[in-house]
């Protein structure tokens, strides 16, 4: 019996010893008899006191979920006492994961009884999350003493970004000499046509153009464009991020690397992370479903790591920053170590693009008179800070954490399709 | 009557006893299982400026020493953006456009206020530099 005594006991234990030294120093022995009542209760409860031998185990039908999906944990309990019992569950559970019912169930334990609960359990964000221990708060029958316990195993759940369905992505201005999706500018064979050019020797005859030959009245071959693929970097900002209530732009920023991930291997492009903040992981560009999955693994333990650790270019191995890499920064653009890596890695001459996940909307002006104009003028430094990355030729892409990423990047296309001679240069 | 006043207090205790046991919870308290939301993340970049602005009103130096050179980005890079230059804009040109108080600030070799101490750029004429920088 090593329960703790209940409330209800202890304020009759209270009101029993109380009455009794009320007699004492009175000298009314009314109060002895007002008393005993209540002790006898006491001490009857005590004696009766068993505790529960409960056992419980969680069951959740899924255990990979995406954003906004819901899963049903099924919480068993068994009462293996022969003594009814009062117990209150509770699911212990990661921060971003909401359960229904919220509050602790109360239930009447019959002896020997097994009892199921359903628990509704909804991702507020993505992330590698946990349902679990169970919390059981248990009262024997006379609620005389209770017991806490935690019964059960911990159910890890991982929940994955909701992605975007992008029409256009950011188009890299070098090509690598794999098969991939993107028509290639040089000519060789593809299936995109080029030109048409006199036959020279070495030319295969099924590249022999019969319509154009006879038009021409000599030999005229076919040249095509060939379908290549490219190196593609998500460089993830986890330096700062603004935050307000459940809601951050490093939340935006994982769904919007996970969704550029997702369409450039779609492409056949070799895709790599490189999470660069506080603490630096990174994973080599390849091809495939593999990656993908590698890729969100990794972005499911992203985190704000504080740090006052100066990053620079050449933190990041060199064998994750392939030449001719097409370097997609995604990042709020509030610290600046993360402005000094895409400014250098620009001036070093990688293909560079930002995604910047505006703090706007997580982000509201302080109480104090002055805040409002420290606000605009924040406002108006940042436009400066874009246009200053324009000029070195960084296409800079605004998204709001509500907004498609498509128009966006049509937007940096425009920008890339306007200076790309700079950007070649 | 003292057998009156022990009667009296025998049911006087009994009345407290009855609402003391109908006052102790039966049950205890809903609790929540879960950590609490981490606290609001306010940017570094954001804090900063309001730290500045309140010194900006009343320090000369803090105009000078560090709003001057956000004033100046940022106008550089609007005007650039109507293709013309801070650096070399003439006064009476600087003045029409951005007006006599936010040209005080950026114009180009404003010299290092005589008096450091001397008061800063009062909210309302902030609020109007703003207010232009804005409109370019």
């Amino acid at each position: 019996m090593n329960g703790a005594l209940s409330p209800r006991l202890r304020g009759l234990l209270a009101l029993g010893g109380g009455g009794l030294v009320a007699a004492l120093a009175t000298g009314h022995p009314e109060l002895a008899v007002l008393a005993t009542p209540f002790l006898v209760f006491v001490g009857v409860s005590l004696a009766l006191a068993r505790e529960p031998q409960l056992t419980a185990c969680i069951d959740l039908d899924r255990t990979r979920l995406l954003e906004g999906e819901r899963a049903a944990a099924m919480v068993t309990l068994v009462n293996e006492e022969a003594h009814a019992a009062e117990v209150e569950l509770g699911l212990a559970h990661s921060r971003y994961l909401t359960l229904e019912p919220a509050r602790p169930i109360v239930l009447q334990l019959a002896r020997l009884a097994t009892v199921t609960v359903e628990v509704s359990v909804c991702p507020e964000r993505w992330g590698a999350h946990s349902v679990g221990p169970l919390i059981v708060h248990a009262r024997d029958s006379m609620a005389a003493l209770t017991w806490n316990r935690r019964l059960g195993e911990r159910v890890a759940v991982r929940v994955f970004p909701r992605e975007q369905r992008l029409r256009e992505l950011v188009a890299p201005l070098r090509m690598q000499p794999f098969l991939g999706a993107h028509v290639g500018r040089s000519r060789s064979e593809g299936i995109e046509f080029a030109d048409t050019r006199p036959f020279q020797a070495g030319d295969v005859a099924r590249q022999v153009n019969w319509r154009a030959s006879a038009r021409r009245g000599s030999l005229h071959v076919t040249e095509r464009h060939p379908e290549q693929a490219s190196d593609v970097v998500l460089l993830l900002d986890t330096f700062a991020e603004a935050r307000e209530g459940a809601r951050g732009t490093l939340d935006a920023a994982v769904r919007a690397t996970a969704t550029l991930a997702r369409a450039h291997l779609a492409r056949r492009d070799r895709v790599g992370l490189v999470d660069f903040g506080g603490t630096l992981h990174w994973l080599e560009p390849a091809f495939g479903t593999t990656q993908l999955y590698r890729i969100i693994d990794a972005l499911l333990s992203s985190e704000i790591a504080f740090s006052y650790a100066w990053r620079a270019t050449e933190s990041i191995p060199r064998r994750v920053l392939p030449p001719g890499a097409l370097i997609l920064a995604v990042t709020p653009l509030l610290d600046e170590r993360s402005i000094r890596l895409v400014t250098d890695l620009r001036m070093r001459g990688c293909d560079l693009t930002v995604v910047e996940v505006s703090p706007l909307a997580h982000t509201t002006p302080g109480p104090a008179p002055a805040d409002p104009l420290a606000f605009r003028l924040w406002r108006l430094q940042r436009d400066a800070l874009r246009a200053r990355l324009q000029g070195l030729g960084i296409g800079v892409a605004v998204w709001g954490d509500d907004e498609t990423l498509g128009p966006a990047l049509e937007g940096v296309n425009a920008f890339r399709r306007s200076a790309r001679h700079a950007l070649r240069a | 009557m003292t057998l009156l006043a022990s009667i009296a207090i025998i049911v006087v205790a009994a009345v407290a006893v009855a609402v003391s046991v109908a006052l102790v919870p039966s049950k205890p308290s809903a609790r929540r299982h879960r950590p609490p939301n981490p606290e609001p993340a306010r940017p570094d970049q954001l804090v900063r400026l309001e730290r500045l602005l309140v010194m900006a009103r009343v320090s000369a130096l803090q105009v000078h020493a560090y709003l001057r050179p956000i004033l100046v980005e940022i106008a550089s890079q609007r005007l650039a953006a109507r293709g013309q230059t801070l650096d070399r804009m003439p006064d009476a040109t600087g003045r029409r456009i951005l007006g006599d108080d936010l040209w005080e600030i950026v114009r180009p070799g404003r010299p290092f206020p005589e008096d450091r101490h001397g008061p800063g750029v009062a909210a309302p004429d902030l609020g109007a530099m703003l207010e232009v920088l804005e409109r370019l």
